[in-house]
């Protein structure tokens, strides 16, 4: 039923675990986005969750401290300070959606890049008996995440890898699976593809802790108004383990 | 052919012409929303399991979209269901082997239900669920009971999804589940309710 490799070559990794190797992907599109749309909820209830509670607090050291009536006189200035607060509530809530999706993102990344780094000897160890430099170890690990493990992920390869041989490693990809059908310059694509982005950046995160790396990861886009798709992802070596 | 050869042939015609994603990937990705969910839900059992429900709902929605439109495109037939056992073979048959590429059977079929069984489980390839904790003098403890976790759930929110928007109101149950010992998962549909069509007598044509 699986998938089988053609006889002579290798039986893929998968094919031993006796498991399909695929699944659609718009089953995965879909369920990415609704954990996406459900860890926005989420925060949401928790934010509103916390706030009751903040306000319960408050309200009863009100009743303890002033009566009614100076309530009834600060209500005007509370009208103003409630729209910016409720800006700051949105912006609040958004940041730690991101940060959840960059967690389970993490989460994800850490786990596949052990299965996927399993059966691979370093190869920087052997090359000729010289000691490898922790630079070189770093080069190599982003290469593993530029081909291996992107093409397992994103069925394709990074285009372009640049860094600076100290610590700061761009990869560019400049059409990103899960945001090709994002529409060009439309500001909700935008935002929606900040909100996607977070678990992507996750997942090189985790990825490379695995191998030792400890880093940071942030995105960018490359060309906005044309091709919403275009991204490149921004790693920063921190410490190496 | 007889008709749920066609069947098992559409569904394997439409498996092969989806784009494919990686199945670790897959399902590393829906074990990190339990996490989460485990988490946030202060390991309440009950509520993880409505939680994954919904979550499932809103991806069937949008797979029956996926479905009729591929079958289109794809000039696949699908054959139009008139009995309860059409319907359930369409959904075992071409849903679940178009999605996830994996069998299901249809079996227990009644007039009402029936019940899909699934040998292979893409969502579960890494999962081992805890053991429950057991307090010191042998009574079970505050721990929370891993027996309740219906780890697979979202497919009955899937499938409750995916059929409401063909009219039909469906209630499902993961009854059997290998992660918990079961030979087999089980997941059973119920239908409760088919929904009138059309959009009322005002908007009828003149």
């Amino acid at each position: 039923m699986n998938s089988a490799s053609p006889s002579g070559s290798p039986p893929k990794r998968s094919a031993l675990l006796g498991t399909p190797t695929n699944v659609s992907e718009p089953a995965y599109e879909y369920l990415l986005s609704s954990i996406l749309t459900w860890v926005e909820n989420e925060c949401h209830r928790q934010y509103q969750q916390l706030k009751n509670k903040k306000n319960l607090q408050e309200n009863k050291e009100n009743e303890k401290h002033t009566d009614v009536k100076d309530q009834s006189k600060g209500a005007s200035k509370q009208d103003e300070s409630m729209t910016q607060e409720k800006a700051e509530e949105l912006v609040m809530i958004a940041e730690n959606a991101a940060a959840k999706m960059e967690r389970m993102g993490y989460d994800v990344g850490y786990r596949l890049s052990e299965r996927l780094a399993q059966n691979k000897p370093m190869s920087s160890n052997t090359s000729g008996g010289k000691k490898a430099t922790p630079a070189m170890i770093q080069l190599e690990a982003v290469k593993f995440i530029c081909k291996e493990f992107w093409s397992e992920v994103f069925r394709k390869q990074v285009d372009k890898l640049q860094t600076n041989h100290r610590g700061v490693f761009v990869l560019k990809d400049l059409q990103f699976q899960w945001l090709k059908r994002l529409p060009a310059d439309v500001e909700m694509a935008r935002i929606m593809a900040i909100k996607i982005l977070a678990f992507p950046c996750g997942l090189i995160r985790g990825a490379l802790s695995n191998l030792g790396i400890n880093t940071v990861v942030s995105c960018d886009f490359l060309a906005d108004g044309k091709n919403m798709s275009a991204c490149s992802f921004n790693i920063k070596v921190k410490s190496t383990t | 052919m007889s008709k749920s050869g066609s069947i098992t042939a559409a569904g394997q015609n439409l498996w092969a012409k989806v784009p494919k994603a990686n199945s670790e990937l897959f399902a590393l990705t829906y074990g990190s929303l339990i996490t989460e969910l485990i988490r946030d839900y202060d390991q309440n059992i009950p509520e993880i399991n409505n939680q994954l429900d919904r979550i499932g709902y809103s991806i069937g929605v949008r797979c029956i979209d996926e479905l009729f439109a591929k079958s289109e495109v794809n000039g696949v037939q699908i054959p139009s269901c008139r009995e309860l056992r059409e319907t359930a073979e369409v959904v075992a048959k071409i849903g679940f082997r178009m999605f996830l590429g994996v069998s299901c059977d249809v079996g227990k079929l009644t007039e009402k239900s029936f019940s899909l069984y699934l040998s292979e489980n893409p969502l579960s390839i890494f999962v081992e669920l805890p053991q429950n904790e057991v307090g010191v003098d042998g009574s079970s403890s505050h721990g929370p009971d891993w027996t309740q976790l219906k780890y697979s759930n979202v497919y009955c929110g899937v499938i409750r999804g995916a059929l409401e928007q063909v009219n039909l109101k469906v209630e499902c149950e993961f009854v059997g589940d290998m992660l918990q010992g079961d030979d087999v998962n089980e997941i059973k549909v119920e239908v409760k309710e088919v929904i009138a069509d059309g959009a009322g007598e005002d908007y009828q044509e003149e």
